[in-house]
């Protein structure tokens, strides 16, 4: 009975694939040609940055981008409602350690460098994000507790950074008359690194923090109610 | 300028950050922003009200390649019952949450799901329609497990990973559409849809991603669990407003964007699911040894209602049949929300004040909490649908367009949808009353029963009686 079951289930999602196969060709034969590309690079000049997945991410779509960041800090906020985190391992010996601090440092320097470079080449605040947030997964593998990050109440403001920075520059544009998120013209390529720094913290030390896997035991944090 | 429809976005989301910023604040800081949210949200709702449609392009940026956010009628009367329900709810778990550690946890998380959920309803763009639907599950389901307990936990896990199905599901539909013709846009993308294989296929994958989500029978599984182990603030929030989301697109793709594409037939599948909805999710209410389970099935029965509209939406001809009709789903919508709201934050308060929510064992419950128990009346009032509620002015123009449109046979499901309706109302009403003597007190903790009661008026009373300016408002021409 139970092989004959996974027969029908592995048939149908075959047909499954098949079919999304054929329809997939099928959409693309309807050609709408290179889609939004030409658009988006004619538009590159006026977005302050010449890397075309960075205006699409900040210029073009930033507000998927914003919400994107308050999802990071939504699963974050889930992961830290669930309790406190497991202590932390036991400390590295001489030869991880040695490796650890090698690593670390040149995981922040290549973070800065794409951060920088994202402007004009691939790279850009989430991968950034992800490099810090390794370097941290690092330190807390070589027995540090808090993954290198600060206390509790300092990471509460750090995994807020990103899309606080981001949802003020669009109140400030919009309080400057023009629209939510338009960055006025030779600001925005200033907005945009500002924006993305912001990120980078943001997203690293989220990382990290959802690596150390629920809240660092603090009670100063929330004691001033009961 | 300032842009109404991105503060009704912004607003709730800075607030969610100052609250996980300073958690000793977050209460105060959470109800400061949820009025200054729903200052926003009357600022859309008198916007579209003088102009009927509001649209803002985000970044300076025109669609195709920027994201625009667009309010009409339907998107602004639900984004007012939102801002009610998020008002009650708020106000009510200042009262709910004793332990300062549980309200740090709550506020960052349900200010983010409301900022989403308006994200949702003002979204003109399929990519970014994704991405709220993101905050929103994934949101929804941390909340849900803010009890900590196993079955709740659980519970919400499944959710989770049910709601990223539906997610994908639904993001694969994007796709597809979006390679055909090159655009997120709905209101372009409604320009140049044609029927064919890409449409149909799209059409059925975002359905049912989104099915998934609104527990649209038989994909209903997840709800009862998980609604009735939250915290009682976020079952009526998940109840109201976060199943109700995921049917206003469904509702949005079937009326607006895929308009040419759907057939009779496919629209007579979605009624057959909701006729099954309503009957199967009554029954299981009408069994339910739970208050809050009985308030969740229930919700998957009010959902199977909203679904019943689309076979006679798709049937009418434009004219002033179909926009009454229309006026009645969002009316049965709106009432639906209010009405479990307010039944769900009761039966929280009858739940911790009984230590249980046992229906069984309910008696005694009228003299305790004398105004929890008028709230589960009048919200049963609203989900059978006695008059002067919403819902029975939306039922009845839903049967005389059944009658009208020749599709008798959903009028059939509708009576008894109602009977079980009532049979459940009662049954728990009558536990209730079942123990002398009268009451000392009507209220007994005003800061959490008001609003739980006053929700359940508004569904009653205020949308029944006040059901003509919705018609305005959904730019319908003049009340019937």
């Amino acid at each position: 009975m139970k092989s004959a079951g996974g027969l029908v289930i592995g048939a149908f999602v075959l047909l499954l694939a098949i079919w999304l196969l054929w329809v997939v060709q099928t959409a693309i034969d309807i050609g709408a040609g290179p889609r939004l590309a030409e658009q988006a690079f004619a538009g590159l000049p006026a977005t302050g940055v010449s890397n075309p997945v960075t205006a699409v991410l900040l210029s073009y779509r930033g507000y998927d981008t914003l919400l994107e960041l308050a999802v990071l800090l939504a699963a974050l906020l889930g992961i830290w409602s669930l309790g406190a985190a497991s202590p932390g391992f036991q400390a590295a010996g001489a030869v991880l350690q040695g490796m650890v601090t090698l690593v670390v440092p040149l995981l922040i320097l290549a973070g800065g460098y794409l951060l920088w470079v994202g402007g004009h080449a691939p790279g850009g605040a989430f991968q950034a994000g992800a490099l810090l947030g390794a370097a941290g997964v690092v330190m807390r593998l070589a027995g540090d507790e808090r993954a290198g990050l600060p206390p509790l109440a300092a990471q509460r403001w750090l995994v807020v950074a990103g899309v606080a920075v981001f949802v003020l520059v669009g109140i400030a544009t919009m309080g400057l008359g023009a629209g939510f998120l338009a960055y006025p013209i030779g600001w925005s390529k200033w907005l945009i690194l500002a924006i993305e720094t912001a990120a980078t913290v943001a997203i690293g030390t989220t990382l990290a923090a959802a690596y150390v896997g629920g809240r660092p035991w603090s009670h100063a944090d929330v004691s001033g109610q009961s | 300028m300032v842009d109404s429809l991105a503060l009704a976005v912004s607003v709730p989301l800075v607030g969610g950050l100052l609250a996980t910023a300073i958690p000793k604040r977050a209460q105060a800081l959470g109800l400061l922003a949820s009025l200054v949210a729903v200052i926003a949200v009357a600022w859309v709702l008198v916007g579209v009200w003088q102009e009927g449609s509001l649209r803002s392009e985000l970044g300076g940026w025109a669609a195709p390649l920027g994201i625009a956010l667009v309010a009409d009628g339907l998107s602004a009367a639900l984004l007012a019952m939102a801002a009610l329900v998020a008002l009650g709810v708020g106000v009510y778990a200042t009262g709910y949450f004793r332990r300062g550690d549980a309200a740090a946890h709550f506020w960052p998380l349900w200010l983010l799901l409301w900022a989403a959920l308006n994200g949702l309803l003002l979204a003109a763009d399929l990519f970014n329609i994704y991405v709220t639907l993101e905050l929103l599950g994934l949101t929804a389901a941390a909340l849900g497990a803010l009890t900590g307990s196993v079955e709740a936990v659980s519970a919400n896990l499944r959710y989770l990973l049910v709601g990223l199905l539906g997610s994908m599901t639904y993001l694969l539909g994007v796709a597809l559409l979006y390679t055909a013709h090159g655009t997120l846009d709905l209101g372009l993308l409604a320009a140049v849809i044609q029927p064919g294989p890409v449409a149909a296929s799209a059409l059925v994958l975002m359905t049912a991603g989104l099915a998934l989500k609104a527990a649209l029978f038989p994909l209903h599984f997840w709800l009862p669990p998980a609604h009735a182990n939250a915290p009682a603030p976020v079952s009526a929030a998940l109840s109201a407003l976060v199943v109700k989301a995921a049917f206003y697109l469904i509702l949005r793709l079937w009326l607006d964007v895929f308009a040419p594409v759907v057939t009779p037939w496919a629209a007579s599948l979605m009624g057959l699911l909701g006729a099954m909805a309503i009957i199967w999710g009554s029954w299981r209410a009408l069994r339910s040894e739970r208050l809050k389970l009985l308030a969740a099935y229930s919700t998957v029965a009010q959902i199977g209602y909203l679904c019943l509209f689309i076979p006679l939406l798709q049937a009418l001809p434009p004219g002033s049949e179909r926009d009454d009709l229309f006026v009645a789903l969002v009316l049965m919508a709106l009432t639906h929300g209010l009405a479990k709201a307010g039944l769900f934050l009761a039966a929280g308060l009858v739940q911790r004040d009984a230590g249980h929510d046992r229906i069984d064992d309910l008696g005694g419950t009228a003299q305790n909490m004398p105004a929890t128990t008028f709230t589960i009346a009048l919200a049963g009032t609203a989900l059978i649908g006695l008059p002067p509620s919403g819902s029975f002015i939306g039922k009845w123009i839903l049967m005389t367009s059944a009658i009208e449109s020749g599709q008798w046979w959903w009028i059939l499901v509708i009576l008894v949808g109602t009977l079980l309706a009532a049979a459940y109302v009662f049954r728990v009403l009558s536990r209730a009353f079942n123990l002398e003597p009268t009451p000392r007190r009507f209220v007994t903790q005003a800061r959490t029963e008001v609003p739980a009661l006053l929700l359940a008026l508004a569904s009653v009373a205020v949308l029944g009686l006040a059901a003509d300016s919705l018609w305005r408002l959904l730019g319908m021409g003049e009340g019937a």
